[in-house]
């Protein structure tokens, strides 16, 4: 396996890849919290992120709770809390629930 | 001089299906010195080049974006082979005359079409030979789309080699089975296993049969197509992130590919994903002259209107 013909990688998970610099993690981390607490509600979920423990708390309007490492296990676990996937493609994300 | 066929260019055609390895298998192979004196042609689907980025070594680099060489591109790749044949028939003495044209297609085309293109051409069929068609081959992905993917099997079937890519990523059961469906469909290209674009020695494999290929004859899928999304410059990468992630956790079998370079606090980050398998984003190099923040989406399943609302709603809404 060849090492030395591509770009350096960034590290961590992908979604994260945007910040390297400690106060743009931080920013970045509030920021994901920000976009999720206007997502999750409507499938009965929300999130929260206080910015000093690492990862993703995750709960559910009946009680569930967990934390999780990053964006992608944040979807494998809201799936397993609501019954199924938050779809982006949803019609409440797209405007056609609206319309 | 030699026979008509030393005297014609010798074309290599590069295929394989969207996210299958293609620009990577190149890029190694360009590292390693092969290729050295060939013009690369690169031929995107979308309108937005993202793989001439990682392709800088090569001397001569041309590309052809916005529509696929085997359809609707058909007339720009014609048009430039032939002004390379000129090229080349004028410039006969040169020490830095191009040796051969290794072309990259998207992975939306089938190579047998170029193929039949070049021959039907009353000039290129005297100034080109198809040398070789490399078809990549995922070991990840494979035999999803071989199941569920007409084109898939078309480019498998005209390939004269056979590159297993991201082959230290898959289980052997996989591959075992995967190389068995390989070799009912194309018995006679030789295969080579990869990982990152060099040649790997294959795991021990357990013994497989063939997958019993569906019959895909008369059946109608939706076409795939390229969505080119500009995100601008003052990007919110970690909105982006969040809606790309949830969009490919629960449609990563329609958007069959994203690929596009962003800049962020911590450099141009090149971020690319294969269904729902999106690549550690690579850090490249500065490069002023070039259109940056800017995502392609392949797939199908969904609109365009549907996918810039849902972006939209992810961006904004949290902000209100």
């Amino acid at each position: 396996m060849c090492a030395s013909c591509g770009f350096p990688a960034a590290p961590g998970h992908w979604t994260e890849a945007g910040a390297a610099e400690p106060h743009d993690r931080l920013r970045a981390r509030f920021r994901r919290s920000q976009v999720l607490r206007a997502v999750l509600p409507s499938y009965g979920l929300s999130a929260h992120d206080g910015g000093i423990v690492p990862g993703i708390q995750l709960s559910s309007l009946t009680g569930g709770e967990t934390i999780v490492r990053n964006l992608e296990d944040l979807w494998v676990a809201a799936e397993r809390m609501c019954g199924r996937p938050v779809d982006p493609l949803d019609p409440r994300f797209t405007g056609a629930a609206r319309s | 001089m030699g026979g008509s066929a030393e005297g014609r260019i010798r074309l290599t055609i590069l295929g394989g299906f969207l996210g299958s390895g293609k620009t990577t298998w190149l890029r190694h192979q360009l590292h390693a010195g092969a290729y050295a004196h060939a013009v690369i042609m690169v031929n995107e689907a979308a309108e937005t080049p993202v793989d001439d980025a990682l392709l800088g070594r090569s001397d001569r680099l041309v590309v052809l974006a916005g529509g696929c060489c085997c359809c609707a591109g058909r007339d720009r790749l014609i048009e430039e082979l032939r002004r390379l044949c000129d090229e080349r028939s004028r410039d006969s003495v040169s020490a830095d005359r191009f040796d051969g044209i290794v072309l990259e297609t998207s992975g939306l085309a089938d190579p047998a079409a170029i193929v039949e293109a070049i021959r039907a051409d009353p000039v290129l069929v005297h100034h080109i030979v198809v040398a070789e068609i490399i078809v990549t081959v995922d070991a990840l992905h494979g035999l999803a789309e071989l199941r569920g993917e007409p084109l898939g099997r078309r480019q498998i079937e005209a390939a004269t080699r056979l590159v297993l890519t991201k082959t230290d990523a898959a289980e052997p059961a996989g591959i075992a089975r995967l190389l068995a469906t390989l070799a009912t469909l194309n018995p006679a290209a030789p295969v080579e296993a990869t990982a990152r674009g060099s040649e790997i020695a294959l795991p021990d494999l357990p013994p497989a049969e063939a997958e019993d290929l569906p019959d895909l004859a008369g059946a109608t899928s939706a076409p795939i197509f390229p969505i080119r999304i500009e995100l601008g410059e003052d990007i919110d990468w970690t909105a982006f992130t969040v809606w790309l992630s949830a969009l490919l956790y629960a449609r990563g079998d329609d958007v069959m590919r994203a690929k596009g370079v962003v800049r962020t606090p911590a450099g141009r980050l090149l971020l690319q994903s294969v269904r729902k398998v999106v690549q550690r984003p690579e850090i490249l190099p500065p490069q002023p002259d070039r259109e940056d923040d800017t995502i392609v989406l392949i797939g199908r399943g969904y609109t365009e209107q549907q996918i810039r609302a849902s972006l939209d709603y992810f961006v904004r809404a949290s902000h209100s």
